[in-house]
């Protein structure tokens, strides 16, 4: 089987470099993005298999990112798990709103994470 | 009835000069009460007019009767004399005729009686008629000496001369006394005539100037009924007038009447009034004014305030993210196998870390319910679980710190609930957690049992107590004992802050029992069926 192409779209190095290092030694291939257009962007020309998106990003919002894929035919299927920092009430329906499919809250335990990713989308 | 509604009627009437007296009267100055006594005196005083004038008129009329009567009198008085007349004059005929003297004896009654009816009509005849009645008197005596002749002519049997004188002296004598007592007769009767014809008509013009006066008593009385009454409605109408305005909102005019009385006064009070009222009311609508700016100002201070501590979660928690997810990953050997002597270091960078965690989250947490921005996210839960689950979350810690931790579900708990299950379980989380903070010999034990319509959580402790002076401040933000107890046993002093206030969204209520060095219980309790409350 081809292998699971994971896009994260996240500004923290940091954050980047977690999971960068929490896929290195798994089947999935990852590629990143630091802001919500260049995220649009690199989707749109080769949609991934995976979404992990950020909500607080520059330029476009993480939201307004993921509505805007929902209305894009290539990738509207694509599952997308929203990241938040669990900031105000009903963050989680605004999530589902724009059109998540998971949701997990800031800070997030890398291994609940690579399992909610295998759930989502089978390694191989 | 519509207080402002003015009757056709009235509405003309007022249009007439009776209007203009209607004003006249409203404007005197004076009360009330005294234009109400003068209204009630004049038409008082017209009635009595009314009765005296007909008194009067009435007793014109029997003076008039009486002269009637008086009249009625004479005529008889001098029918009587003619009747009396006639008979000597036939008596004298029929002496003549039986030639019998005796027959003569009558003519003395007759005499009497014509002499009697004589002077009573002297005495009732004015001055005038006194001279015929003289006349006819001395008529008479002549007549009755010759009867007396003619009776000693009869006796002496000379009839014939009886007979002469009687003709030619006696009978001419009666016949100019008869024409005379025949004038008197008659002018008595036209006399009596002419009464009757003045009592009559006296009698009709009565009866036209009684009506009259009455019909104008009664209209004069109407009139100034109609006068004071409107002289005292038309303020009332124009008050009424005034109240709907000002009722509808249209404050600061004026009400103005003619009346100088109590409702002249009235008026002036109503307009003051509502000159007060406009001015209160401008007085309010800039304070809302300002109040509705201040508010803006404030909502945008608000959302200013919302965005920062947005951004600061943003902040704050992208580098724990990092700091927690590393140790997560070193710890399960992402990086390798981790030597022994790391594992505790990065246990404790771990627990700190969730620390810190917990802390920005109760940070948070109060700035939102501050803000009122906190909303409870309500559902059907488990009470039981909520215990279970921080027993779970705890028991660590009462491990480590080598206490008891028991948890005591009453039988009678409601197993499904209705509320927030995850406010619920960090309210008993901070209560829980607290208690284990503060004991350090002895141990814990929670509790859930029903009470009434709600469940109540207890954790009882037996840890360092809470002083009695300290018990009402336990609850308030940033509260500890003193900065030892900080250092000592850590914490924000938010965790009891928060928890009271999420107990109060749900409905319920919240309460501590303690003695100093000997242990606390507290105690709070959420309605089975929590309903939103204000989040402030």
């Amino acid at each position: 089987m081809s292998q699971k192409t994971i896009l994260y779209v996240e500004d923290n190095e940091f954050n980047r470099k977690i999971v960068r290092q929490l896929l290195a030694k798994t089947k999935y291939k990852l590629r990143e993005a630091h802001d919500g257009e260049s995220a649009l962007r690199d989707a749109l020309e080769d949609p991934p298999d995976l979404i992990l998106m950020d909500v607080q990003l520059p330029k476009m919002s993480g939201l307004d990112a993921t509505r805007q894929l929902r209305a894009e035919k290539r990738t509207a299927a694509i599952p997308i798990v929203v990241i938040t920092s669990y900031a105000l009430s009903g963050d989680a329906q605004k999530a589902k709103d724009a059109g998540a499919t998971a949701y997990l809250a800031k800070p997030y335990s890398p291994r609940d994470l690579l399992a909610k990713i295998r759930e989502l989308v089978p390694e191989a | 009835m519509r207080l402002d509604r003015t009757d056709p009627l009235a509405a003309f009437l007022l249009r007439t000069p009776l209007g203009a007296l209607v004003r006249w009267v409203a404007g005197v100055r004076s009360s009330v009460q005294r234009k109400l006594l003068a209204a009630f005196l004049g038409i008082a005083l017209l009635v009595l007019a009314m009765g005296a004038f007909s008194v009067y008129t009435m007793r014109g009329m029997s003076r008039q009767s009486e002269l009637l009567d008086q009249a009625h009198q004479r005529l008889d008085w001098s029918q009587q004399i003619h009747h009396s007349l006639a008979m000597q004059m036939h008596l004298t005929a029929m002496a003549l005729l039986v030639r019998d003297e005796k027959a003569l004896g009558s003519i003395l009654r007759e005499n009497n009686r014509f002499n009697e009816a004589l002077a009573h009509l002297e005495s009732a005849v004015e001055e005038s008629e006194k001279l015929v009645i003289q006349k006819i008197r001395a008529g008479q005596e002549e007549a009755m000496t010759l009867v007396a002749d003619i009776a000693n002519l009869v006796r002496d049997g000379k009839i014939d001369a009886a007979t002469r004188l009687h003709g030619t002296r006696e009978d001419p004598l009666y016949r100019s006394i008869d024409a005379l007592v025949a004038e008197v007769v008659q002018k008595e009767n036209a006399r009596m005539v002419g009464l009757r014809d003045s009592l009559r008509s006296t009698n009709q013009r009565s009866l036209v100037v009684i009506g009259s006066a009455a019909a104008v008593a009664v209209l004069l009385a109407l009139a100034g009924g109609f006068v004071i009454s409107w002289a005292l409605i038309q303020p009332v109408h124009a008050a009424h007038g005034f109240l709907n305005e000002i009722a509808a909102g249209r404050l600061g005019g004026s009400v103005t009447v003619q009346n100088r009385d109590e409702f002249g006064e009235l008026a002036a009070q109503l307009t003051a009034t509502s000159r007060e009222l406009a001015r209160l009311d401008e007085d309010q609508r800039r304070a809302a004014r300002e109040l509705g700016a201040l508010n803006a100002r404030l909502e945008q201070a608000s959302k200013a305030k919302s965005e920062f501590l947005a951004n600061m979660s943003h902040e704050l928690r992208t580098p724990l993210n990092a700091i927690l997810g590393f140790t997560e990953m070193l710890t399960d050997g992402l990086y390798g196998a981790v030597p022994a002597e790391f594992a505790e270091p990065l246990a404790d960078i771990q627990t700190n870390g969730k620390h810190l965690l917990r802390l920005i989250n109760d940070v948070l947490d109060l700035s939102k319910i501050e803000a009122g921005r906190m909303e409870l996210a309500l559902s059907e839960y488990s009470a039981s679980d909520v215990v279970t689950s921080v027993r779970a979350s705890l028991r660590s810690l009462a491990e480590e710190k080598g206490l008891h931790f028991r948890v005591v579900v009453d039988d009678g708990l409601p197993e499904i609930v209705y509320g927030d299950p995850k406010r619920v379980t960090q309210c008993l989380f901070n209560l829980a957690g607290n208690a284990l903070k503060f004991t350090k010999q002895g141990g814990v034990t929670i509790r859930a049992a029903r009470d009434g319509d709600s469940v109540r959580y207890s954790v009882t402790d037996t840890g360092i107590g809470i002083p009695e002076d300290h018990l009402g401040a336990v609850f308030t933000e940033f509260r500890q004992i003193d900065s030892t107890i900080t250092r000592e046993f850590g914490g924000t002093g938010l965790g009891l802050s928060i928890t009271k206030k999420f107990v109060e969204m749900h409905g319920g209520r919240i309460w501590v029992e303690s003695r100093l060095n000997q242990g606390s219980t507290f105690h709070f309790t959420i309605p089975i069926k929590a309903r939103v409350t204000s989040t402030v």
